[in-house]
């Protein structure tokens, strides 16, 4: 079976890069990319019937909804309020994060400012939370 | 004929009122002699009754003839006459009825002489003319004396009654003048009174309980610009601004109550229509239903007043827009920094990926340019993170605590290890460093900056050296680090600690220019200093003086 991570950042140089330090960190699991808020639920909304994403990489600022809204949205969504979701952003703006803590984000993590500090993070969360974590138990 | 009057005067001893029937009272007479009138035609009973009467005491005046008593009469006054009925020319009875006449003795009591022949006739005739007694010839020497010390004892009382009452009169007089002096006096005062209330500055003056007028000095109208007869005519109340009524109306209750002092502040309209402020106080005088009171001009006070307030009304304004300017400076900051890194981000992430997946491709020139570019991406992103801690340093809120130096040095040296090791850098630190009283995440900025500093400006062949240590200066730590380096000539010295100050060239010594300001707004905020001693080729000295931890706690 396949992992899935869901990758939600409007950025292009930012999608193309984060593929290629998955890439080159070697992480199994395969990126799905939604390019602003909306498409992110669509695609979270039709993955429920699916298999939803190991984790979602979720940035802040997002055309249409931004990430914080987005997060809220999974929180309240019986089948996916326990799906981790990582904050990847660039925004150091305390309220921001302490938002994304209280919305109930597991993670926040800084964009590296160069490539090899993002293969590092792209070994990290594959470390974390693709192989340490264990996810929720699904309930029928 | 001219008639003698001969006057004796035989007092030879005091007159004393033995004789008197009320004498014997505690109060002793005035020492005075009676005059006593003695009028007979024949020398020898004048002989007579002058020896009988001699041993009263008293002057004895004799006259031979009517016409010669009244002349003595017209020279002094006498407590008694002794009048001879029976007289050639003009007889006693004429000649009483002409001293009666006379205003001045009309009331002098006459005694007249006669024989007892004549007695009957003579008595009644005698009592009609104003006699009020009478003596028979031939004279008893007692009776004569007694009757005649009846009359000089009335004198004496009258005589003295006249003195007490001229003394009394005398009395009254001085009790008249002093108290004249008393009103002159009050006078005094109410017209220097007056003067001070025509003079006061102030404004002065009384009113009913109704707040109407009744005085006032011209005070009023050089303030309010009303006459004194409009002022008078008006209830005060009138002039007040609606908005202070109820408050004066309040004092003026309290006025009419008996309060002692009524103080207030309130605005009366003058005469052009503007407001004036007054301050009032005032005092009731119920006895009178009056009120006193006195009121100030205090329009100019209340205006420097209400522009201090404006003024500061207008400071805090513009403290909560540069409150607000500069929160929003600081998210734009924020904003900026790290809006910036996400293109910085692709630029060095694809030049790394050109380096790397696409070096095969790629000219040796190629190659160079995405190590420029890799290059120029790296120094603009510290530059944005330099940004963006410096302007955390300076906007952020920080909670100091104490703390010992040794253990974040130590902590900060371990971060530049490789470095160090690298350069070859000795490093000597004088353990202990002491402990200072500071906010612990900004010192580990300071120390970080200055450390990386002392291992960047290195003197080419020269052993790097760097060295750690403290001084006390009173209630401070000096925290020094020492370097053997190229050194800061004496000019830059302050220049350095500005900000985007740059003493080289990005190829020699890299760097943002924003590190030893980001050093001194740090130690600024902490309440500390920052300070270098260096020269050109000596190396340099950087010191950060931070509150030392005060002895009480310095054992915890």
């Amino acid at each position: 079976m396949e992992n899935r991570i869901l990758h939600v950042e409007d950025n292009p140089d930012d999608v193309v890069l984060t593929a290629m330090a998955f890439r080159k960190a070697g992480v199994a699991a395969k990126l799905d990319v939604a390019t602003d808020g909306n498409k992110a639920i669509a695609a979270l909304s039709g993955s429920v019937s699916n298999l939803p994403p190991v984790c979602v990489l979720l940035d802040i600022k997002l055309p249409s909804l931004s990430g914080l809204e987005v997060l809220a949205w999974i929180r309240k969504n019986p089948a996916l309020k326990r799906l981790p979701v990582i904050m990847l952003t660039s925004s150091l703006i305390p309220s921001d994060i302490n938002q994304a803590y209280d919305l109930g984000a597991n993670s926040y993590l800084i964009k590296p400012p160069d490539l090899d500090s993002l293969i590092e993070l792209a070994k990290t969360i594959d470390m974390y939370w693709l192989r340490a974590n264990t996810p929720a138990v699904a309930t029928v | 004929m001219d008639p003698k009057a001969v006057l004796l005067e035989r007092a030879t001893r005091p007159a004393r009122p033995n004789t008197s029937p009320q004498n014997g009272a505690a109060r002793p007479l005035p020492d005075l002699k009676a005059n006593i009138l003695i009028v007979d035609d024949r020398p020898d009973k004048l002989l007579a009754l002058e020896a009988v009467l001699d041993t009263l005491g008293q002057n004895l005046v004799q006259a031979r003839s009517g016409k010669e008593a009244l002349r003595q009469l017209l020279k002094a006054d006498f407590a008694v006459i002794l009048l001879d009925v029976s007289m050639p020319s003009m007889d006693g009875f004429e000649t009483a009825s002409l001293i009666r006449q006379r205003p001045s003795s009309e009331h002098t009591p006459i005694i007249f002489i006669t024989s007892i022949g004549n007695s009957e006739n003579h008595i009644a005739r005698g009592y009609s003319l104003g006699a009020v007694d009478y003596l028979l010839t031939p004279i008893v020497p007692e009776v004569l004396r007694a009757k005649v010390s009846v009359f000089v004892e009335l004198h004496r009382q009258t005589e003295l009654i006249k003195r007490q009452g001229e003394q009394l009169r005398h009395l009254e007089e001085t009790k008249h003048q002093r108290e004249l002096a008393v009103v002159a006096d009050r006078l005094e005062t109410e017209t220097r009174r007056n003067r001070f209330f025509t003079l006061a500055l102030d404004m002065l003056g009384i009113a009913d309980f109704d707040g109407r007028l009744l005085q006032l000095n011209p005070s009023w109208q050089g303030i309010l610009g009303y006459s004194e007869s409009e002022l008078k005519s008006v209830s005060g109340m009138d002039l007040v601004h609606p908005e202070d009524r109820p408050a004066m109306l309040e004092q003026m209750e309290a006025l009419r109550g008996g309060n002692r002092t009524a103080q207030l502040e309130g605005r009366y309209r003058h005469k052009d229509g503007s407001y004036r402020w007054l301050f009032w106080s005032a005092a009731p005088f119920p006895a009178e239903n009056l009120i006193y009171i006195f009121a100030r001009d205090i329009t100019l006070r209340k205006a420097a007043e209400a522009k201090v307030a404006h003024l500061n009304q207008e400071l805090e304004q513009r403290l909560n827009s540069l409150t607000a300017i500069n929160s929003e400076l600081e998210a734009f900051n924020y904003s900026i920094a790290h809006d910036l890194r996400t293109p910085l981000r692709s630029m060095s992430g694809f030049a790394k990926a050109l380096l790397e997946d696409e070096s095969a491709n790629l000219s040796s020139l190629g190659l160079e340019y995405a190590t420029r570019i890799a290059r120029s991406a790296n120094y603009m992103d510290n530059l944005l993170l330099d940004m963006l801690a410096y302007s955390r340093l300076a906007g952020a809120e920080m909670v100091p605590e104490s703390f010992e130096l040794d253990e974040p040095v130590s902590e900060l040296l371990g971060l530049v290890e490789k470095e160090i090791r690298d350069k070859k850098v000795s490093v000597q630190v004088s353990s202990p460093l002491g402990s200072v009283f500071a906010h612990l995440p900004t010192f580990k900025q300071i120390v970080t900056n200055l450390l990386s500093n002392s291992i960047k400006f290195l003197a080419p062949q020269r052993l790097p050296q760097v060295k750690i240590y403290t001084t006390r200066e009173a209630d401070f730590i000096r925290l020094w680090i020492q370097d053997n380096g190229i050194g800061i000539a004496c000019e830059h010295h302050e220049k350095i600690f500005g900000l985007f100050q740059r003493l080289h060239d990005n190829q020699t010594y890299p760097g943002t220019g924003i590190g030893l300001a980001l050093v001194r707004k740090g130690a600024e905020r902490m309440g500390g200093r920052v300070g270098v001693e260096s020269d050109v080729g000596q190396g340099s000295r950087f010191w950060v003086e931070l509150p030392a931890v005060p002895a009480s706690q310095d054992g915890k």
